[in-house]
C-alpha cells in the first residue's frame, strides 16, 4: 500500500469536496461494552481474582492497628461486590448495554488495566469509588424501573 | 475549506502514533486504546461510510475493527506504520460488510456503467459531492475510495476483490468519468458552489 502522498495526479474535485462525518459519540463506550461482553468470563473478571489476591495481603495489613480511617481499595472492593449483587438481583440482563452499563464496563476495563500494571492503592481507590457510584446509579434506575412496571 | 491536500491528510491514516501509546495498547491498556480511537476513529468511520453509504453499517465496521485491533495488537510487529495496518483492517472489514450485506450480489458495475452510458449528467445539475459518490454502485465506490483516497494499488485491489487488475482499472476509469468533468461545477454538502477546475 502506498504511503502519502498517494500519487502525483490531482484528486478528482468531487472527491476533494467529500464531507467528513463524525461517528456517534457513544461509539467508543459501545465498543468497550462489546469488548467486555466478548471476553471469556475467566478473563473478564481476572481483575477480581487479582483484587482478591491483593485482598489477602491487605487483610493481613488490616489486622494491624490503624491510625487513620482512610478507605482502602479493599473497602471499595467489598462495597462494590455488595452493590453488584444488589443490582443483579434487581435488574434483568439487558439485551443491549445501556450507556450506564457501558460506563461500568469502562471502569472495569480501567480497573483491570490498573491491576495489570500493578497500580498503587492511590490509583485503585478512586476507580473503586467510581465503580460503586456507577453501581448505585444502576441500582436506582433498576428500582425506578421496577416501580414503574408495578 | 476542503482542498486536495487537506482531504488526503484528513483521511487520517497517515498520522503518526507514538511508541509509548502503542506499547501501552499492546499490553491491553484501554486508556491507550481509547487514545488510538480518538486519533484514528474518524478515518476508519469515514472510509467505511464512503463505501457503505450507511451510518449504522459504518459504525458496526468501526466497532469490529477496534475490537480486532484490541485483540490482535499484541501481534502487530510494526513492519508497516500503524495507520497502514489499521487502514487494512478497516478496508477488509468494510468489504466483508459489503459481502455480508449481499450488496455485491445484485450488482454488476459493468452493466451499471453500460446502462448509464447514454445518460449524460445534466451539465447544470448542482449535485453535491456526497450524492455523486452515492450514485455509484458499492463496488465502484470501494474501488474509487480505496484507490484515490486511501492509496491502494490496482494489484492490491485485485487481491481484495478477487478480480484482475484490468477489472479494477476499468471500474475506476468509468467511476471517475461518472463523477463528471473536473471542470464541472460541484456543490459542497453545505451548498457551496465551486468550480472544480479552480481547486486543482
Amino acid at each position: 500500500m502506498r504511503e502519502q502522498p498517494l500519487n502525483d495526479e490531482p484528486l478528482h474535485p468531487v472527491l476533494a469536496k467529500l464531507p467528513v462525518f463524525t461517528a456517534d459519540a457513544e461509539l467508543w463506550p459501545r465498543i468497550l461494552a462489546e469488548h467486555a461482553k466478548r471476553q471469556p468470563a475467566r478473563f473478564r473478571y481476572r481483575w477480581i481474582a487479582m483484587a482478591s489476591a491483593a485482598a489477602v495481603v491487605a487483610g493481613a495489613i488490616l489486622m494491624l492497628p490503624r491510625n487513620g480511617t482512610e478507605p482502602t481499595p479493599l473497602d471499595g472492593q467489598r462495597e462494590s461486590q455488595a452493590l453488584e449483587n444488589e443490582w443483579r438481583a434487581l435488574a434483568p440482563a439487558p439485551s443491549r448495554p445501556t450507556a450506564d452499563i457501558a460506563r461500568l464496563y469502562m471502569i472495569d476495563a480501567a480497573l483491570q488495566s490498573a491491576y495489570d500494571r500493578g497500580a498503587h492503592a492511590d490509583e485503585l481507590q478512586p476507580l473503586w469509588q467510581q465503580r460503586n457510584e456507577a453501581l448505585r446509579g444502576l441500582i436506582l434506575t433498576a428500582r425506578t424501573d421496577t416501580v414503574t412496571r408495578i | 475549506m476542503t482542498n486536495q491536500t487537506n482531504l488526503r491528510s484528513r483521511s487520517g491514516f497517515g498520522q503518526e502514533l507514538d511508541r509509548i501509546t502503542l506499547e501501552r495498547a499492546r499490553r491491553g491498556d484501554m486508556d491507550a486504546c481509547a487514545a488510538i480511537y480518538r486519533r484514528f476513529g474518524s478515518a476508519c468511520f469515514n472510509l467505511a461510510l464512503r463505501i457503505l453509504g450507511e451510518r449504522a453499517a459504518a459504525e458496526d465496521v468501526v466497532q469490529e475493527v477496534f475490537l480486532k485491533m484490541i485483540n490482535t495488537l499484541s501481534g502487530f510487529r510494526g513492519d508497516a506504520p500503524f495507520g497502514v495496518w489499521l487502514k487494512r483492517l478497516t478496508a477488509n472489514a468494510t468489504i466483508d460488510a459489503l459481502r455480508a450485506g449481499q450488496r455485491f450480489a445484485d450488482e454488476d458495475p459493468e452493466a451499471f456503467f453500460a446502462s448509464i452510458a447514454s445518460r449524460a449528467i445534466d451539465a447544470d445539475a448542482r449535485v453535491d459531492a456526497w450524492s455523486l459518490l452515492m450514485r455509484l454502485p458499492p463496488r465502484a465506490r470501494a474501488v474509487l475510495v480505496l484507490h484515490e483516497l486511501e492509496g491502494y494499488t490496482h494489484k492490491e485491489l485485485s487481491e481484495l476483490f478477487g478480480q484482475s487488475e484490468s477489472y479494477s482499472k476499468s471500474i475506476l476509469a468509468r467511476a471517475l468519468k461518472r463523477l463528471g468533468d473536473p471542470g464541472q461545477p460541484v456543490v459542497t454538502r453545505e451548498g457551496e458552489l465551486a468550480t472544480c477546475a479552480s481547486n486543482l
